[in-house]
């Protein structure tokens, strides 16, 4: 097999039946519900699994929810509501600036950050955690820093201690696992399935939250690296604010991307050379494919395994002492209601 | 008394493989290849150096040429005016 830029264009009609076969089969005949509840970000990835399970299920069988926070970006609530109405699916809305409060997210995640920016006033600055950009052409690791920009459109930028990442980290992830509580709620109370929306890359790369938005019943963008979610999305019909929107985790207020928070290369790249670190194709391969040198390829795949080594657990069930038996597998384990 | 080596690979093997039994690291060992630090273990490390050396780490020096291996880290220290074999 030779490695050539196109590696990732796929027949978009035949992943799109291949994909609502998967979501039919297990919907139906393996959980035996009655639909999907999905969270509605505004984000393409839920905007393509809406597409797919109302293809797959029919629209009555979709419920699309809507979860903003008030740091949340105005225009995702906008665009959600615009894609589910042209799928024709019901939706609800459920602000959980509230919960984020009760647990003091916001308050505790802004003593750290006034404990480094003491002129913080997180009523008029932005704020967002990024890595170092440009990872393919310079060596540098994996540092976070806390950026705040002032009204004036000044940045101050500060290199966290681990305490303070960890203490940032854990408040931010709580609005990840209360959208995934809010969609267990409704999902349960209709009988139906949670859809997962994290896409390959992020799978592949732990870019998603640990029982947040990880948090789901069945995944089926899983396989998909992102730049192929925006191929399907097309095909499906995904409307264009949506995919013409630069993906965001969109839980900052500093509007950070996806490529500034984690990633660090724009996806088209980053996509090409995760699929030929993946698939075992040599520096070489890609250098003569991508135009790049053998160090920058290097550079990527290092960064690769490492973000790929050091998220392991988030794909894989708790370790535990649990022996598998004829009687008990994975998929029966569970405590559910029978 | 121990050598700025032996702290740096005490703290290492201390903080990053959490004291298993058997567990030795060589000189050279990448940490970034062989999974033994993550992000937050980059920044664990700075904190450490930081504090236990009086330095302080200016973010240009983040790179793993400075910090990626025992050797990396001594060969730092000594641009910083730190010698590897004292305190």
């Amino acid at each position: 097999m030779i490695f050539d830029k196109e590696a990732l264009h796929i027949d978009p009609e035949g992943e799109t039946q291949r994909i609502c076969e998967f979501i039919t089969q297990q919907v139906l005949s393996e959980y035996k519900r009655k639909g999907v509840v999905i969270g509605l970000s505004g984000g393409v990835d839920s905007a393509l699994l809406a597409c797919l399970c109302v293809r797959a299920l029919g629209p009555e069988r979709v419920q699309g929810l809507l979860l903003p926070e008030k740091e949340s970006s105005p225009e995702s609530a906008v665009f959600a509501t615009e894609q589910a109405a042209a799928l024709g699916i019901r939706t609800e809305t459920v602000d959980i600036t509230p919960l984020l409060e009760a647990f003091g997210v916001y308050e505790e995640r802004n003593a750290i950050v006034r404990g480094l920016c003491e002129s913080y006033d997180p009523t008029t600055d932005e704020m967002k955690i990024t890595l170092p950009a440009d990872l393919l052409n310079r060596d540098s690791l994996n540092v976070f820093s806390l950026i705040v920009k002032k009204p004036s459109g000044r940045e101050f930028s500060y290199r966290l201690r681990p305490d303070q990442l960890n203490a940032i980290a854990s408040a931010q992830n709580v609005k990840q696992r209360t959208r995934m509580i809010q969609l267990y709620f409704l999902a349960e109370k209709l009988h139906c399935v949670v859809g997962g929306t994290t896409n390959g890359t992020e799978m592949d790369q732990g870019f998603f939250v640990k029982y947040g938005d990880g948090g789901a019943d069945i995944e089926p963008l899983a396989h998909l690296y992102k730049t192929q979610v925006f191929q399907l999305a097309e095909h499906v019909g995904v409307i264009e604010e949506i995919r013409t929107r630069t993906p965001t985790p969109d839980t900052w207020p500093g509007g950070v991307t996806d490529e500034e928070f984690y990633f660090r290369m724009p996806f088209k790249t980053l996509d090409l050379l995760l699929f030929a670190w993946n698939e075992g194709f040599s520096a070489d391969d890609v250098c003569r494919a991508l135009d790049l040198t053998a160090e920058q390829v290097n550079r990527a795949f290092r960064d690769f395994q490492s973000k790929q080594r050091t998220t392991w657990h988030m794909r894989a069930l708790p370790p535990s002492l649990l022996k598998e038996t004829s009687h008990r597998s994975a998929a029966t384990s569970s405590v559910d209601l029978v | 008394m121990s050598s700025t080596r032996d702290i740096i690979t005490s703290f290492v093997l201390d903080t990053f493989q959490t004291g298993a039994p058997g567990h030795r690291i060589e000189e050279d060992t990448s940490f970034l290849e062989s999974g033994l630090i993550d992000s937050m273990g980059v920044l664990e490390l700075v904190d450490f150096l930081e504090g236990q050396f009086g330095i302080a780490v200016e973010d240009s020096e983040l790179v793993p040429e400075n910090l990626d291996s025992i050797r990396n880290i001594c060969n730092y220290l000594e641009s910083k005016g730190i010698s590897s074999t004292g305190p």
